[in-house]
């Protein structure tokens, strides 16, 4: 016969297992999850919007969120973002901040995160949506864009000449956007100044750069090259560089990927580049405010940042460009 | 109690080699050790341990190949426990405008560019770099760039090797035959401890080959460190390998330069050069490389025949000049000189049905469709074939070998997928068996959208087989918890007979003895109290005598086995205990075990018989007959005595218990009688069948119906006994 005692031991311990494993499991369940803003661009691996990484992970820093960073492979995998977009409504994320690689196939994903109450930021080029219910838009002012655009033509061509736009993409509504407003801005304020050229953009470099050289060859007394993309900026840089032609075509770029080399490219005049770490920060910080149910804007216009050679090296230019999104927490020292 | 002790230790060892095994496999699968070293089977096209997020990645001549230049595009493979360790391979790359390397300590893989965590290190074009830096969901590359002295070169190997110990992180690259040797390191404070191993492009594509995995030590880490050149041991590529590899038709000049001629579009070959073949020239895209290259623009597709043996990848734009020859559904260019324009993004497929794809319209067209997968077969060059299914037309799709069979244990038959390839009528392909065939690039063209329905054949087979065993199982339940019961009833009955045989029993004998006495000490002249006291005497004896029987009824521990006839017997010779009466017993035929649950009742209804016989017949010779026959037993109780006539009062006797216990084993009851000339009663019950699957059904059929006839049997005798 078990003695009694014995009978209570092992009684003991089967409760002690048992408890034991329910507050594990209690724990487990019960730990606080981190809460994950995800933030979505165009694609990754750029230059052009690692910024924006950076600004998230600052806006972020010591408030207990955590950001969820991809993108897809290239700027026009529409069906991939739309698939991300998907697993972040999906792992019911605190906020969405999103920039748009089409403007009418993200229509739809995004109403269905917001349906899922999710807050949602749009930054870079706008969606047909409007604003409010829990949507912001944290745009570039491409209006001011466009115009600065045609200021510093003005300035180049001295009022009279012939200009080639390159880049126009109608799955970006801001990249139309500033297209309309730079020519615009030339009927009304040079009239002396001539578009005898539009072509259409896309992500293919080598296409963009054939696209520059035939529009160069076209027009031999071209007087300036305005890129409203990053693709057909570099297009054109090397579409001057392997036509060998005098330094005198400048290129107004908009938007590059990555620092501008105006060492390396004596064509280049200026870039106009959308403020993309300042966009990634103040999303997660309207995001955040909203968790606080504190009062959000429904939209921010950032105003582009000109980039001279002259300014290249400026201190506002540096942070624009930074890609510690690591802020110091990777902590290492490289030796060759 | 012992017993029950040495279960629990039983039960306990038994739990504590569970635990152990279950820690020991947890410990062997977290082993940073486990599978190393590592050396990939590209040689042998085996790549099933390979994951690929992203990409286009295909085993071609023995060597992992991505002709995609889709940024970020990996393939894994390994442990993600592994911790200190070195990974080296031989790595090529498809283009100039990119890098590719390789991962290690990966984990949290997701495709993405830099959708993992773990440490790359990459040969790149663009600055002549060799690269190395974190990625964590975002990438993080070390300030210091390591130019190489001769540049990166496209279409040449090299051979890099990258090495993780504790948190310091090593990259060194060599080319093959050169003396030169680069190398970087970094030492990330808050390193990212173990992970898998990868092969990673950026922009370009690339080939690996001799991929090896080594447990790495501090020597190993200080050997890097200080520059130990890194040439691969295992490597002497195959010489014409290298030499198609290393000599492009595209030279810079090429890809830059402006293409000329008439170029046509490819719709317009299909009818004009049906007399007489012509050179052309077309530009499009490429969309199949192996194992024919085919050629897609917006108007069409076009086969391309024996093509120079260059390295194209997906999406490059080509400008093809070659024979036109116009086929039935779509052209085909013989003799063909291809040059690269540039690359560009993989053409997306159409969406078509397979009733659309079967009309040729869609021949040499890359194209995506929906389809029920019905089987697969290995084809010519170890191809896997893919029969399909949609609505009423059949298609197969044609997978390359290499990483195809890694797809098998995905795939299901009566799986729903969705298939991307080029659409092809040839019927050097189709074998005319079905309308087109799709070439597909790799795995990643195939996805199963859902799996087989739940109501296959094999599922159903599967569900039946269950409902079966647990039917089984439910009925051996039933009939333990029934054996229980009937056990439960029999110990209560021995319990009673002790207390009455303790009580009753000895009342009647103390009675029977106070009796006596009186009897023994009236006076002689008293002879009406004598006679009185003679019959109480003889009274209480009779009573004695009738509870001794019914204890011996009550009591069963004779039926301790199956052996119902030695109880009988023991129990008929209990009860004839002082008198003349001869019991024979009987046993015909072959003896086999009698389940409890029909036992006791042939017991009950034997014992109820031989009762009757001795109380009521006088019988001088009493047989126990025992019959077994194949399905079935009869229990014959016979006697010689007085017998009683048929039909008169046969419910006193305690027939009418007899026959209602012989309903509730379905057995035929049977009584015969005549005055003078005893009486014989038979009990033919049926058997359970021995065990056999083929039994099983009609067993189950008849327990059920069983239990039915004995649920009826209770319901009348309540009826009977109101």
């Amino acid at each position: 016969m078990v003695p009694p005692d014995r009978c209570f031991g092992s009684t003991k311990i089967a409760y002690f297992v048992v408890t034991a494993i329910s507050s594990l499991w209690v724990v487990a369940c019960s730990a606080p999850r981190r809460t994950v803003i995800a933030v979505i661009p165009q694609t990754d691996g750029t230059m052009l919007w690692q910024p924006a990484h950076v600004g998230a992970e600052t806006a972020v820093r010591g408030s207990g969120l955590s950001i969820y960073w991809n993108a897809p492979a290239r700027e026009d995998d529409v069906e991939a973002q739309i698939d991300l977009v998907e697993r972040a409504i999906d792992r019911r994320v605190a906020g969405l901040v999103l920039v748009p690689d089409q403007a009418l196939s993200l229509i739809s994903p995004v109403r269905r995160s917001l349906a899922h109450g999710i807050q949602v930021v749009i930054i870079g080029s706008p969606l047909p949506i409007p604003a409010g219910n829990n949507l912001s838009y944290i745009l570039n002012d491409d209006v001011a864009a466009g115009h600065m655009a045609a200021q510093r033509l003005d300035v180049l061509l001295h009022g009279r000449g012939t200009v080639a736009v390159l880049g126009i993409d109608p799955d970006f509504m801001g990249i139309m956007i500033r297209e309309r407003s730079f020519e615009e801005y030339l009927a009304q304020h040079d009239p002396g100044i001539h578009v005898v050229d539009r072509e259409m953009g896309s992500f293919n470099f080598p296409q963009q750069q054939q696209i520059a050289q035939t529009t160069l060859r076209s027009h031999r007394d071209l007087g300036a090259i305005v890129a409203l993309m990053s693709p057909s900026v570099d297009g054109a840089l090397a579409a001057l560089a392997s036509m060998h032609v005098r330094q005198s075509v400048k290129v107004i770029g908009f938007d590059v990927s990555g620092w501008p080399l105006f060492d390396r490219n004596l064509n280049l005049d200026c870039v106009i580049q959308e403020n993309t770490r300042l966009m990634g920060q103040k999303a997660v910080e309207i995001i955040e405010a909203a968790r606080q149910h504190r009062p959000v804007p429904t939209q921010v216009i950032l105003p582009p940042v000109m980039i001279t050679r002259r300014s290249s090296d400026a201190a506002e230019v540096r942070w624009m460009f930074s890609q510690d999104w690591t802020l110091g927490r990777s902590k290492w020292s490289a030796q060759q | 109690m012992r017993g029950r002790l040495h279960w629990g230790l039983l039960a306990l060892a038994a739990l504590l080699c569970a635990a152990f095994a279950l820690v020991a496999m947890i410990v062997w699968r977290h082993s940073p050790r486990r599978g190393l070293p590592y050396r990939d089977s590209f040689a042998a096209g085996r790549a099933d341990e390979w994951r690929a997020f992203g990409g286009d990645w295909e085993l071609i001549h023995g060597m992992m190949r991505n002709d995609s230049d889709e940024r970020g595009a990996k393939l894994l493979a390994g442990s993600r426990y592994w911790r200190n360790y070195s990974v080296e391979a031989d790595v090529y790359l498809l283009g100039d405008s990119g890098d590719a390397g390789l991962i290690i300590r990966s984990s949290d893989e997701e495709q993405g560019v830099n959708a993992y965590s773990g440490y790359y290190a990459g040969l790149r074009t663009g600055d002549n770099s060799l690269v190395l830096g974190r990625a964590d969901h975002g990438w993080m590359e070390t300030s210091r760039q390591v130019p190489v002295a001769n540049g990166i070169r496209p279409f040449h190997w090299y051979h890099l090797k990258l090495l993780a110990y504790d948190c310091q992180i090593v990259a060194a690259m060599s080319a093959p035959g050169d003396a030169f040797h680069n190398s970087v390191s970094i030492d990330d404070t808050n390193c990212i401890r173990s992970g898998r191993i990868g092969l990673r492009s950026y922009s370009a594509g690339g080939i690996w080959r001799n991929v090896i995995v080594r447990t790495a030590s501090r020597q190993d880490l200080l050997a890097m460190l200080k520059g130990t050149p890194v040439l691969s041991e295992l490597t002497v590529p195959d010489p014409l390998q290298l030499e198609s590899l290393n000599n492009p038709d595209t030279s810079e000049e090429q890809v830059n330069g402006l293409p000329g001629g008439t170029v046509r579009t490819i719709r317009s070959l299909r009818l004009r050069f049906l007399a007489r073949p012509a050179v052309v020239t077309i530009r499009g895209v490429v969309v199949l490389t192996t194992p024919r290259l085919y050629v897609q623009d917006a108007t069409g597709g076009v086969y391309v025949q024996n093509p120079p043996g260059q390295p194209l990848k997906l999406g490059d734009e080509v400008e093809v000049s070659g024979e036109a020859h116009s086929g039935e559904f779509s052209p085909m260019l013989k003799h063909a000189t291809v040059r690269v324009l540039w690359e560009r993004t993989p053409m997306p497929p159409l969406s078509v049905t397979a009733a659309e794809a079967s009309t040729g319209k869609y021949d040499a067209t890359f194209i995506e469709m929906r389809g029920v997968l019905n089987g697969w077969e290995h084809g010519p060059g170890n191809t896997l074939m893919l029969d399909l299914q949609d609505g009423p037309q059949s298609f197969r799709a044609v997978l390359n070998p290499g990483r195809s069979d890694s797809l098998l244990s995905r795939l299901k038959p009566d799986s729903v997928v969705r298939v991307r390839g080029i659409c092809v009528v040839d019927p050097v392909l189709t074998g005319n068996l079905t309308p087109f065939v799709l070439l597909l690039r790799s795995n990643e063209d195939l996805n199963v959208i859902s799996g087989p329905p739940w109501w296959s054949a094999r599922h159903v087979f599967a569900i039946g087989v269950f409902v079966f065993l647990l039917s089984i199982g439910t009925f051996a339940l039933y009939h333990r918890l029934e054996n229980w019961r009937l056990l439960a009833i029999m110990s209560e009955r021995a319990r009673l007979a002790h207390e009455m045989h303790d009580t009753l029993a000895q009342s009647f004998a103390g009675i029977g003895f106070q009796l006596q006495a009186i009897r023994n000490r009236v006076p002689d002249g008293m002879p009406v109290i004598s006679q009185q006291l003679q019959f109480a005497s003889e009274l209480v004896r009779h009573s004695h005598e009738e509870a001794r029987r019914s204890l011996a009824t009550l009591h069963s521990e004779e039926l301790q086995s199956e052996d119902v006839l030695v109880a009988l017997d023991q129990c008929a010779r209990r009860m004839i205990e002082g008198s003349a009466v001869q019991v024979i017993t009987l046993r015909e035929g072959e003896v086999r075990g009698i389940p409890l649950r029909i036992a006791d009742p042939l017991y009950r209804i034997g014992q109820e018989a031989i009762a009757n016989a001795i109380r009521h017949a006088n019988p001088a010779t009493l047989t126990l007959r025992l019959s077994f026959r194949k399905n079935s037993v009869s229990l014959d109780i016979e006697d010689d005595g007085a017998g009683f006539v048929m039909g008169d009062g046969l419910h006193g006797f305690g027939i009418r218990g007899m026959r209602r216990r012989a309903q509730s084993i379905s057995a035929v009851f049977n009584i015969r009688s005549r005055s003078g000339g005893g009486t014989q009663i038979r009990v033919d019950t049926p058997l359970p069948p021995r065990f056999g699957f083929a039994a099983l059904p009609g067993f189950l059929w008849k327990i059920t119906m069983e239990h039915r006839t004995n649920v009826r049997a209770r319901a009348n005798s309540r009826i009977y006994s109101r």
